[in-house]
């Protein structure tokens, strides 16, 4: 990580170079090259990281800013807090009146949008890149003088309820997506869901707004990255000049995300009046984000549950004709991540037949290992996305504010290709043994309920 | 987007989700403020109104950074096949697309979903190739390959993509299916497991369900009413169905076919040629829609779906045509009204009213005329307040010319908005797709600012009048009868069906 000014390098990065012995990237041997992000850090009096990257592929840039904040943070009572504050920066501040910011934005061209999960909450916009002032001005302002009344707060408690209902409540499967993750954890902080609980977003006051802009909003606790067509040095002074009158604040208190080992599988089952078909949703505990293990976990689900070549697909949607559907996904978080099996039935095969079907899938790899081709199979996937993810600017941004705020690397940005590439055959194989242990993972089944019976809609919230 | 946890989990929450890509065409973002505009309007009483405004403190440059969009070299083989070739060469990517008339407007009437049987089992096999062998060429190259028709759109599309260097490979993957697909038997009665079990999906959702009641009230009759296959045309469909709608419309005289990415053209030209050059097949003319029937008096179909918890909402009608002289004021109309988060019914009924978590308006325009339609997912105990806000929107824009500032703001948001698409080739490509697909001239985008520019409120208003109109608005309401049915009945004629579609009493 580069933390001095330095001027454009041009330099180039060859990936696959770090393959372990034995796997032949055939990216190498194509010469697959990405043009490497020169990214300028610096941190400013007030705390806030602060990374530049010009990329002068187009006329347009991009700001992320990510704050080290999210659903983990909440407390028992305030669940779906953090992405309810998430829609209050959207309410005016200082010198923005409400609905100004989607205004400005928007009919200048640009595209934005603000999104939390359980470890962060980010805010970004892309703009033609006469418009630099605006965005650093529209975020400056929110981050130093929030408005916060009680008819915007009431109107947005409406708005996060509403989202709730749009995508969970009235949806089929909602509540197996919350239960899953409240199953599989008994430390609070990921246990509970991001969007929250109808009571909890109820009680959210106008003070706990306050507090938590004052606790979690401090600069210090930020970073804000540019990426896009802009003259670094002008760039900087610009910065400096919109973000360096925000107040420092105290840095917010650390939270413990560490989870005791699980003994016994835990199972739940849900009667779901608005779905038509079953569902089995696993999770199985796997290492943080950017740890050698987690990459080892991306790359077996790779193998196991995404794309058509996929395990899960080959034997269970098309060979043993079980799944309509069946998929894997594996995350990448802060703290104890999860592993995800999602399968439907196809109509008219039994959810335990199917369940079984998986159940052999994942056994197969933990005993048998996957094969190197496989493996190589999936370290070209992982590649071939990572490409696509640096096409635009505000991709890029939103990646590299990610990376700084989870893992303290930015330049992952620049490295993560090497350390996907990094994981061998033994430590992948080693990993399925070591995770895929049916004693430590969650099982949310959902089965169609008829529209009259009142079923049971989950235990989560 | 960066995270793809989001997409399976939900958890990535975001302030507003749309589609919000940066199509030029139909899915613009822009428009304006509500502010000041104090009529008396029905009230939710749990939610205060919390008001818009705008303090005009930022730092906005009032230039637009006008950019011209990099122009395609376009070709046409000798066997009719036309190519669009867009260098861009920021990245070691390449990406295609073939458009391929007519798609579903060819479904037989029996047999509906035919055009999307045939695209979806492309991949299923071909005379050199299994299944299973095509996915593993495609995942070992870390590239796609997909085909779709969808319901409602004349053409099919096959799209591929990959890294550069792989692109002999990625057109010999692509253009087998196109050419040769085997449409083996065994895999056919896969295929029909998996596309029941998307139809049971499918009509799990209100959203779908919602969209199909629309199309059934807005057109009547096959090809353009229907949006999915039904059960027994799943049932039905054989190879040999298969066979003979490839046979018959899969012709290089009817398609398009665009690259875009890391490649010089001339030996992209070469590449294409010696993968697709030897497809034979003569052009189909365009074919013909039924005439239009005069449209409709204004209606709602309530869709039951007991247990919604939200009513989903649309109003819409028919609309015109891609090539319509209209097309410019509609669009610029639709930007004031719903074309993002910052026009008018999500301003007032989400900003304001605290209603719905997003609401939009869209255009759809074809070979043949589509729709204008604007929707709203809602809970259901505010059914009544939200439709209340879309007639008081719909009248507003209909009875009072738009501000000029606000229509500023809608025609900048349109036209500013193109150097953003200069970072994405593929996309790109799709607008020069378009303008070859509905023979649109040359400068096409070059113009298209101006013509946005001259779009005045006069104009506006017109299109208004003419596409959003009380007087023939097709309601849909997708949610718990037992609720909504009695609410509904102030606002025009109710008439209740199943997610099938089918009549209830």
């Amino acid at each position: 990580m580069k933390r001095e000014r330095r001027l454009a390098a041009a330099a180039v990065v060859v990936f696959g170079a770090l393959m372990a012995p034995g796997v032949v990237s055939r990216l190498a041997g194509a010469g697959v090259k990405l043009p490497n992000l020169d990214l300028r850090e610096t941190k400013l009096d007030n705390g806030l990281r602060v990374i530049l990257a010009p990329d002068h592929s187009a006329p347009v840039y991009a700001i992320n800013v990510t704050y080290n904040v999210g659903s983990r943070n909440e407390r028992p009572g305030r669940t779906g807090f953090a992405h309810l504050f998430e829609h209050m920066m959207f309410q005016g501040s200082e010198n923005v009146g409400k609905g100004e910011h989607f205004i400005l934005l928007l009919n200048n061209g640009g595209e934005m949008n603000g999104t939390t999960n359980e470890d962060r909450t980010n805010y970004f916009e892309e703009l033609p890149k006469n418009q630099l002032d605006l965005g650093l001005f529209l975020e400056s302002d929110r981050m130093r003088a929030l408005a916060i009344t009680q008819a915007n707060l009431d109107n947005q408690r409406s708005t996060v309820q509403e989202e709730r209902r749009t995508n969970l409540d009235n949806q089929p499967y909602g509540h197996a997506y919350l239960d899953i993750d409240n199953l599989s954890f008994d430390n609070f902080a990921y246990k509970h869901s991001t969007i929250g609980s109808m009571t909890d977003l109820n009680a959210a006051s106008l003070q706990d707004v306050t507090d938590f802009f004052r606790i979690y909003y401090a600069p210090s606790n930020a970073v804000l990255t540019l990426v896009g067509d802009f003259d670094p040095d002008d760039a900087l002074a610009k910065v400096k000049k919109y973000f360096g009158p925000v107040p420092a604040q105290p840095a917010p208190p650390k939270v413990d995300l560490a989870e005791e080992p699980h003994y016994g599988e835990r199972s739940e089952t849900i009667y779901d009046p608005l779905a038509r078909l079953p569902q089995v949703i696993l999770a199985y505990h796997i290492p943080p984000g950017n740890t050698p293990d987690n990459y080892a976990a991306q790359e077996l689900s790779i193998i196991l549950g995404e794309g058509e070549s996929s395990r899960l697909y080959q034997h269970l949607v098309k060979d043993k004709q079980l799944a309509a559907e069946a998929e894997t996904q594996a995350d990448s978080r802060i703290g104890p991540s999860l592993f995800y099996v999602i399968a439907t039935p196809r109509p008219g095969a039994k959810v335990e037949d199917l369940e079984k079907g998986v159940d052999e899938e994942i056994e197969a790899v933990a005993k048998n290992g996957v094969t190197a081709e496989e493996l190589a199979k999936a370290k070209t996937q992982l590649l071939r996305r990572f490409i696509d993810q640096r096409r635009s600017c505000l991709n890029t941004a939103n990646l590299i504010g990610r990376y700084a705020v989870y893992f303290g690397e930015p330049d992952l940005i620049n490295t993560i290709v090497d350390r996907e590439d990094a994981v061998t055959l033994d430590q992948i194989n080693a990993a399925a043994k070591k995770y895929f242990v049916r004693d430590q993972r969650a099982v949310v089944v959902t089965l169609p309920a008829a529209n009259e019976a009142s079923g049971a809609n989950g235990a989560g919230e | 987007m960066s995270e793809r946890r989001g997409e399976m989990m939900m958890k990535s929450l975001r302030v507003f989700s749309k589609a919000g890509h940066k199509a030029l065409q139909a899915v613009m973002l822009v428009a304006l403020v509500t502010a000041g505009a104090s009529v008396a309007r029905a009230q939710d009483k749990s939610t205060p109104l919390s008001k818009v405004e705008r303090l005009n403190r930022a730092p906005v440059n009032k230039e637009i950074l006008r950019v011209q969009l990099p122009r395609p070299t376009v070709v046409k083989l000798k066997n009719g096949l036309t190519l669009v070739l867009l260098e861009n060469h920021k990245l070691p990517t390449i990406s295609f697309a073939l458009r391929i008339r007519p798609g579903q407007l060819a479904d037989p009437r029996d047999l509906p979903g035919l055009a999307s049987f045939t695209a979806d089992m492309l991949r299923e096999g071909t005379e050199r190739r299994t299944s299973a062998q095509i996915a593993e060429e495609v995942d070992s190259l870390g590239a796609s390959l997909e085909a779709s028709s969808n319901f409602g759109t004349s053409y099919t599309t096959v799209s591929a993509s990959g890294l550069v260097n792989d692109a002999p490979q990625i057109l010999d993957l692509m253009s087998d299916v196109v050419l040769r697909p085997a449409f083996p038997a065994a895999e056919l009665a896969q295929y029909k497991q998996r596309a029941e079990a998307d139809l049971e999906q499918n009509l799990a959702n209100p959203g779908f369900l919602a969209q199909q009641a629309f199309r059934r009230v807005l057109y009547g009759e096959p090809p353009l009413s229907i949006s999915s296959p039904t059960k027994e045309s799943i049932e039905k469909v054989t190879t040999d169905d298969l066979k003979s709608f490839h046979a018959q419309h899969y012709c290089p005289g009817n398609t398009l076919l665009g690259a875009a990415g890391d490649f010089k053209t001339e030996d992209m030209r070469a590449l294409i040629e010696k993968y697709f050059g030897a497809w034979t097949g003569a052009a189909e003319p365009v074919t013909a829609m039924p005439p239009m029937a005069t449209p409709a008096a204004a209606k709602i179909t309530l869709v039951d779906r007991p247990a919604s918890v939200q009513t989903y909402i649309i109003g819409g009608d028919r609309g015109i045509k891609r090539t319509d002289p209209d097309y410019y004021a509609l669009v610029v109309m639709n930007q004031v009204l719903g074309g993002g988060p910052q026009s008018r019914l999500f301003l007032d009924l989400r900003e304001e009213h605290g209603y719905t978590y997003g609401t939009y308006s869209g255009i759809n325009a074809d070979l043949y005329p589509g729709f204008w339609r604007a929707f709203a997912p809602v809970r259901t105990p505010v059914t009544d307040g939200s439709m209340t806000q879309f007639v008081y929107e719909f009248k507003r824009i209909n009875d009072q010319s738009v501000p000029d500032a606000e229509l500023d703001d809608a025609r900048r948001a349109i036209v500013a908005r193109f150097a953003l698409s200069l970072e994405e080739p593929s996309e790109m490509l799709q607008d020069w797709l378009t303008t070859q697909y509905f023979g649109l001239p040359a400068d096409y985008w070059d113009k298209y600012p101006d013509h946005v520019a001259a779009v005045d409120p006069a104009a506006v208003q017109a299109a208004a009048k003419k596409y959003v109109d009380l007087g023939h608005m097709q309601w849909i309401c997708v949610g718990d009868r037992k609720q909504i049915q009695d609410l509904l009945a102030k606002y025009g004629s109710v008439s209740v069906v199943d997610a099938e579609g089918k009549p209830e009493n």
